[in-house]
């Protein structure tokens, strides 16, 4: 009887080890880590605070159609990384705010929130083509002080990379998506002036601080 | 010692390649102490992608600090400018570069670098064809291949040669490399591996040697 217990048990513990390996063969996790660089160039004068939801830093893509493998993709860390150094960047004040709209400190002139819209991926052997590529957008929202929505917009990356000779899938498609948060960035910051309401709201900004500057110029000199 | 000869033999062996290089140019090359190249990949094309280990390839075979020749990594220059050489951003004729250079730190940095040729290659390296097959076994008795298997491999690929200072296209490169591997396989496969990217590297790297240091002496 003890002997049979033990048999049954081992039988048990093969059966799910079996099946657990079998799922994993099924499955691929990859989770991004990324560094980006700042960007070179002039700061906008606006102090900006940039709120990244919890969903936002934990952003998992998860994939589990019937056509292709399970795969669960974590680029939250690396959007974060992203967005942070390029937004840090791009003006002259930033803060992170942890929430929003509560708390917001004084100083800041305009709210920007990021959001994943969709992110897609094709592997080589689907494409016959030896790349694998990544399509991630965002959906990017900036507010002002009084939480009334200033704009509104979308940023469109890209990301591909050859397939590499004892690179694995994960390596690969890491790889890509780094190259599309790069993009991103790239759009985010190059394309941050080309949208129409940002840019009323920028001159806006502008003109204020140069009729107040106008103002203390004309006090000093009465 | 005849083992040896065997390993030594299988190691060395490998398939042939051609590569022919082409070249245009409309100046020399006039590299002075301090000057800097930048070789980067053009990734702009969505059916395929210059490979960045070709990148690499072509500027470890010109780093030369003795000859004048001192090549700035691609990864670190895409880094320190980003985001202006990213595949969407990147300048596509030289004339771009005029409007980039009106961003006064990306100018600054150019300067703090020596930048004098920015050296663009666009192409890639792709597999023909292929014929034959190889089947393995194992069983309890041991483990063992057989069959015959080919494939021809193809580099295209063309540099674009940027004077940064004087903003002028002072020539092109084009090298285009063919090659056959072969794997046959009597219980232990046997690759002989035509090194097709590697050479089309080689070659292109020594003409742009050529290119940039006309004289093949130390510049001054």
């Amino acid at each position: 009887m003890k002997y049979w217990i033990k048999w049954a048990s081992l039988y048990h513990l093969a059966a799910v080890s079996f099946t657990a390996l079998l799922l994993a063969a099924c499955s691929h996790t990859v989770q991004v880590e990324g560094k980006y660089p700042s960007p070179v160039g002039e700061q906008l004068p606006l102090s900006v605070g940039i709120y990244l939801s919890d969903d936002f830093r934990n952003y998992t893509y998860e994939e589990d159609s019937e056509d292709r493998e399970e795969w669960k993709i974590n680029t939250g860390r690396a959007q974060k990384n992203l967005f942070e150094t390029v937004l840090g960047s791009m003006f002259t004040n930033t803060v992170s705010l942890v929430q929003y709209p509560e708390n917001l400190p004084d100083n800041v002139e305009l709210v920007i929130i990021p959001e994943v819209r969709e992110l897609q991926f094709t592997m080589p052997r689907e494409t016959r083509v030896n790349i694998f590529e990544v399509w991630i957008k965002y959906d990017m929202n900036a507010y002002d002080p009084k939480g009334e929505q200033v704009a509104s917009w979308v940023i469109t990356a890209y990301g591909k990379t050859p397939t590499a000779f004892l690179q694995s899938q994960e390596q690969a498609l890491t790889q890509a998506i780094n190259i599309a948060l790069r993009d991103a960035g790239a759009t985010l910051y190059t394309g941050f002036e080309k949208v129409p309401e940002l840019q009323a709201f920028l001159s806006g900004k502008l003109r204020s601080a140069s009729l107040q500057e106008f103002k203390v110029k004309s006090r000093k000199a009465e | 010692m005849f083992k040896i000869l065997i390993v030594s033999a299988l190691i060395f062996m490998s398939g042939c390649t051609t590569v022919v290089i082409d070249e245009y140019r409309r100046s020399d090359g006039e590299l002075a102490a301090g000057d800097s190249v930048v070789i980067l990949g053009r990734r702009h094309s969505s059916d395929y992608e210059t490979e960045p280990d070709l990148i690499a390839c072509v500027g470890r075979e010109l780093h030369n600090p003795e000859m004048g020749v001192n090549i700035i990594p691609e990864e670190e220059f895409v880094d320190i400018m980003y985001p202006w050489f990213e595949p969407r951003t990147a300048p596509m004729h030289v004339r771009s570069l005029d409007r980039l250079m009106e961003n006064e730190g990306v100018r600054e940095r150019m300067e703090a670098y020596g930048v004098k040729y920015i050296v663009w290659i666009d192409g890639s390296t792709e597999t023909t064809a292929s014929a034959g097959s190889i089947s393995c076994t194992i069983s309890t008795g041991g483990a063992g291949c057989f069959g015959f298997g080919t494939w021809d491999k193809e580099s295209d690929y063309e540099a674009s040669v940027w004077d940064f200072r004087d903003r002028e296209l002072s020539g092109k490169l084009s090298a285009d490399a063919k090659g056959t591997s072969y794997m046959p396989a009597i219980v232990i496969p046997i690759p002989l591996i035509a090194r097709v990217q590697n050479n089309a590297c080689k070659g292109m790297a020594a003409q742009l040697q050529q290119f940039l240091i006309p004289t093949g002496g130390t510049s001054s």
